[in-house]
């Protein structure tokens, strides 16, 4: 569905994305882009949607070249960053204007359009002007417009910005019911736990050059040197001496009733943990992991590339 | 669903359509006013004078036409009017929508100038309308309605070219307006005709008739046949037209909205 084959940006002497190289397959899923603001997130969104050709490098989505190519943008979703739309037009008129462009018309378009107000839940406010609108309604049209085709490719830049927490919840619960349903959804976003909310597949950028690809756990499996950190509750000092026993361990320091190890390869010493606490070997009342989670790869990855 | 791509008349007839609305808002009206102004204004002065008795002066809705209308009010319009259109988009950050579509983007510009176009020639015919009740000549009305409308035609056009040629073209078309066009009674033939007021004074008759020579200076006029005028004013507005579609689909515009800009 998507390979970018050291796909680059640059604008003027700025470079916006590095020569990157990836695919994603046809079918249905979230994927999250992921990465500090300035990363090359909108870069390599705009790439994708034909906003911007290549600087070098291809770039195929559908198996053509997408800037300014009817047949790849009729198959693809853009839902870019920020909450702007045509001052003073009506949302439905608005809409409809946008299902002419996609190639809509007729009682095709009008079932396009009512559809997609329905799946956004703005079906009784759509006779609003956007003046009149909320933030987290305009966003909602915003995603209206870019689902009246029914496209197999939906990209959203950064779209949880300035969102409620409420609308955001509703959001992702629409994002994921849409990748149900077989459409291909890349999100972007800078803020860590709302693509952990989504999706176990990102793609890491910083600086803009691809860090990573993959699942968390993948990417965590990539990280050999950076010890996981795993919180061991319970009688610290017995805690602690079966764990300076272990050939795993890097690091340990004490914590008022736990002792928090820093330990390599997790999934070897795991399993004898796991086994001791049963035996009766160790007092331990609650295991946590500390950094097996997507801030932690995050931190650990810009850290290395700074 | 995936629907087929929309013809370039499509385009043009959605995004004419769609963007319609706008020009009942406070920038429509300012154009409204633009026209009304100096010919109400004239009709008013007219009708007060009538009263104490005195008559019209024939050359009074020849110098409102040329001094008012075409010299000050339209190029106003046109610099008012074009930073409405699809340079408007291009500076809100909603471009990025219209040309995620598998709309062909060269159709855009002319799709959301219409609209204005549409508004403007209604007050500009209107206003021309209203110089009759100031002692215009009947004979002279096609030619003026159809002088002022080619001319808002190309003027509107040009500026929505300059809008996405360049980062300040509102500035540069009140350059070419204000410093060019007054320079075409100093003009030598050829460049006379690279003016809108040369066209428009062939098509609606020339203030000149009305000025002394010694005011002219040092160039002959040139005439050119109004059905020739005509024609020129539109080409121009057409080729002006198309050279901002042709700049806008090959021009990378991304979400910074900056890219196409100089």
């Amino acid at each position: 569905m998507i390979s970018l084959d050291r796909a680059s940006l640059r604008y003027g002497p700025i470079l916006g994305l590095s020569p990157t190289t990836f695919e994603l397959p046809e079918g249905g899923g979230i994927t999250g882009l992921l990465g500090p603001n300035g990363a090359g997130k909108s870069s390599l969104l705009q790439l994708l949607s034909g906003l911007l050709p290549p600087s070098g490098g291809e770039v195929r989505v559908f198996g053509g070249a997408p800037f300014r190519n009817p047949a790849v943008l009729s198959r693809l979703g853009l839902v870019p960053e920020g909450d702007r739309l045509p001052a003073g037009l009506r949302a439905d008129r608005w809409l409809r204007m946008m299902g002419e462009l996609s190639g809509l018309s007729g009682p095709g378009l009008k079932a396009a359009v009512a559809r997609a107000l329905a799946t956004v839940g703005m079906a009784d406010r759509a006779h609003l002007t956007f003046a009149r609108m909320s933030k987290g309604m305009r966003q909602r049209i915003r995603l209206a417009q870019a689902l009246l085709h029914e496209p197999q490719l939906l990209i959203l830049d950064e779209p949880f910005n300035g969102l409620d927490p409420e609308a955001r919840l509703t959001l992702m619960a629409l994002l994921r019911d849409l990748a149900a349903r077989g459409t291909r959804i890349l999100v972007s976003s800078h803020i860590l736990g709302e693509i952990a909310q989504l999706t176990d597949r990102i793609l890491l950028l910083f600086r803009g050059r691809l860090l990573a690809e993959g699942s968390v756990t993948e990417i965590r499996q990539l990280l050999d040197r950076h010890p996981v950190e795993l919180r061991l509750t319970g009688e610290a000092q017995a805690l602690a001496r079966w764990a300076v026993e272990q050939p795993e361990l890097a690091a340990l320091r004490m914590e008022d009733g736990a002792v928090v190890l820093s330990v390599r390869s997790p999934r070897d010493i795991l399993p004898r943990l796991q086994k001791a606490a049963a035996e009766g070997g160790i007092p331990l009342r609650a295991l946590d992991p500390l950094d097996l989670n997507l801030d932690a790869v995050f931190q650990y990855l810009t850290k290395d590339h700074a | 669903m995936n629907a087929a791509s929309p013809s370039p008349l499509a385009t043009i007839r959605a995004t004419a359509r769609g963007y319609a609305p706008r020009v009942l808002q406070g920038r429509g009206w300012v154009l409204a006013a633009l026209v009304m102004a100096p010919v109400g204004l004239s009709v008013l002065i007219f009708t007060i004078g009538r009263m104490r008795g005195l008559d019209a002066n024939p050359g009074e809705a020849l110098r409102i036409f040329h001094e008012g209308l075409v010299k000050m009010m339209l190029p106003i319009m046109a610099l008012v009017a074009a930073p409405a259109g699809i340079r408007e988009d291009l500076e809100q950050r909603t471009l990025p929508l219209l040309l995620v579509r598998p709309a062909p983007a060269w159709a855009l510009p002319l799709g959301k100038g219409l609209p204005w176009f549409a508004w403007g020639a209604a007050w500009l015919i209107l206003g021309a309308l209203g110089l009759q009740m100031v002692g215009g000549d009947p004979a002279l009305l096609p030619g003026r309605i159809l002088a002022l409308v080619g001319a808002w035609w190309g003027e509107l056009a040009l500026m929505t070219l300059v809008g996405l040629l360049f980062k300040r073209g509102t500035l540069w078309g009140a350059l070419y307006f204000f410093l060019w066009e007054p320079l075409v009674r100093i003009f030598p033939p050829f460049l006379q005709r690279l003016t809108f007021t040369h066209h428009v004074e062939s098509l609606a008759g020339s203030r000149a008739a009305q000025v002394g020579a010694h005011q002219l200076l040092a160039q002959e006029q040139v005439t050119t046949h109004p059905a020739l005028a005509l024609l020129a004013l539109l080409a121009f507005g057409a080729l002006c037209w198309a050279l901002a579609g042709w700049k806008l689909q090959r021009t990378p515009v991304g979400l910074a909205g900056a890219e196409a800009e100089g």
